[in-house]
């Protein structure tokens, strides 16, 4: 196999023969899932304070309120940033730490178990799901758009993607249900990615094209 | 480059380009409209008034002077005793303005008397219900129950607001709770007038700048500060100085 560093780590190893796939070896995905984690961190960080000057001064403005369209403060207002009881933020403050210490142990060589990679895919999973349930909460139902949390969307989707994609090798590899569709999937990985990311973005300039117009004019 | 990339890149750049291409028409389309003279407005926010606070006429005519203190105010209470008026340009939908709301009545009974507070109307576009309840709000107050409708809109928000459908029953119920004569209401809320009596405050707030809500204004003058203590600061201020 031409891709000889990885081939010692077990889980993603040498199935990627395309140089194309490169992204796939433990030191690249650790450091996307470490940024990926770093970032999301500082947003959901960032979320947190301001939550916490919101409630203090009900006159306070954040800094991320520019406009009608970009409002975190009514975001940050609604119920539903509170979801289950509590600011969503501290679940991404303690997820994303999370993430990015996965990714700092890919990323220096750790090995990760087989429990370890299905509770990551758990928590992922639980993760896109439930930034999908706040985008369509924050784009039909609160109207109205926040930078830090679109920071949150944007790292979560690639996260996801990449470790789902790890997940379906041995999938892709076997010659079973499944493999022809795991095999696509991981062949376009890119495309597919930014296809989801660029949805996203159209749904976003589609839903606020009226109200970024009479900012514009 | 690989595959991958290439695609993800030419995508990226149609999109670019398709948003560019949109910005552009909208952008042309909305010079050829009609706007209002920003210029002749900013003109007259600067101008001084010399009509006092309840001048009869012309106080929001397009072509006079703008003031933030309207002709025909909508008074939470009475009128204060030191002729300062403490103005808020709000949305009745929007959350931020929902959450000054107990804040801005502990300045009411703070300053009952000696301050008159005004409530503007500024219905924001992006929201489904602002507009009907500005309507039931300004119905309510022909019948001299602005505060009470008021009072019910902010007390109620969460469960009527950020919806995707009508709440004019919601409203009505509120109507109803106060004690209002309905079959008035029910003419009054549909009434042109009670449109055209709302569409003003939000003519007269783009004319003095306001662009979200609440903004608040301590006589004709915006409030820049961050916090209630500043507010209350500002009003002592305003009072001292009357």
């Amino acid at each position: 196999m031409t891709d000889h560093a990885e081939s010692e780590s077990g889980q993603l190893d040498d199935s990627f023969d395309k140089p194309a796939n490169a992204f796939a070896s433990p030191r690249r995905l650790g450091m996307l899932l470490l940024v990926a984690g770093l970032i999301g961190l500082a947003a959901a960080f960032e979320l947190a304070i301001e939550k916490f000057r919101i409630l203090e001064n009900p006159l306070y403005v954040p800094p991320c309120t520019v406009n009608e369209v970009l409002d975190c403060g009514s975001v940050m207002r609604s119920s539903q940033s509170q979801v289950f009881g509590f600011p969503n933020p501290f679940l991404g403050i303690a997820g994303f730490a999370a993430l990015a210490a996965t990714g700092l142990i890919m990323f220096t060589g750790g090995r990760l178990s087989r429990p370890y990679w299905i509770t990551l895919q758990a928590g992922l999973t639980f993760a896109v799901v439930f930034v999908h349930w706040l985008m369509f909460q924050t784009l039909y139902r609160i109207g109205a758009l926040c930078p830090y949390c679109m920071a949150v969307w944007a790292v979560t989707i690639p996260a996801f993607w990449y470790v789902t994609l790890c997940n379906l090798q041995p999938i892709a590899q076997r010659r079973g249900r499944g493999s022809k569709f795991a095999a696509t999937l991981i062949r376009n990985h890119g495309i597919i990615l930014t296809v989801w990311l660029l949805l996203v973005a159209a749904l976003a300039a589609e839903r606020f094209w009226s109200p970024w117009n009479s900012i514009f004019a | 480059m690989s595959r991958n990339t290439k695609i993800s890149v030419a995508l990226v750049s149609a999109f670019a380009a398709v948003i560019a291409v949109i910005a552009i028409v909208s952008t042309v389309n909305n010079n050829e409209e009609p706007k209002p003279s920003a210029t002749a407005a900013t003109a007259a926010t600067g101008a001084t008034a010399d009509e006092g606070p309840d001048g009869t006429e012309g106080a929001d005519a397009p072509e006079g002077v703008t003031r933030v203190v309207a002709s025909d105010p909508r008074r939470l209470g009475t009128r204060g005793s030191t002729g300062v008026t403490f103005t808020e340009f709000l949305d009745f939908e929007c959350e931020a303005c929902g959450a000054a709301y107990p804040a801005i009545e502990e300045l009411r009974k703070e300053f009952a008397g000696k301050v008159t507070f005004q409530i503007r109307y500024f219905p924001l576009p992006g929201h489904g219900n602002s507009r009907p309840a500005a309507h039931a709000v300004e119905a309510a107050a022909q019948q001299g129950k602005l505060v009470a409708m008021y009072q019910m809109m902010y007390e109620n928000q969460e469960s009527w607001g950020e919806q995707q459908t009508s709440q004019a029953e919601v409203f009505r119920g509120f109507a109803k709770e106060i004690g209002l004569n309905m079959k008035e209401y029910d003419s009054d809320v549909d009434d042109p007038k009670t449109a055209a009596r709302v569409e003003r405050d939000v003519q007269a707030g783009t004319a003095l700048g306001v662009a979200s809500t609440p903004s608040f204004f301590i006589n004709e003058e915006p409030f820049q500060g961050q916090s209630i203590d500043d507010l209350k600061q500002q009003l002592k201020d305003a009072i001292a100085a009357s």
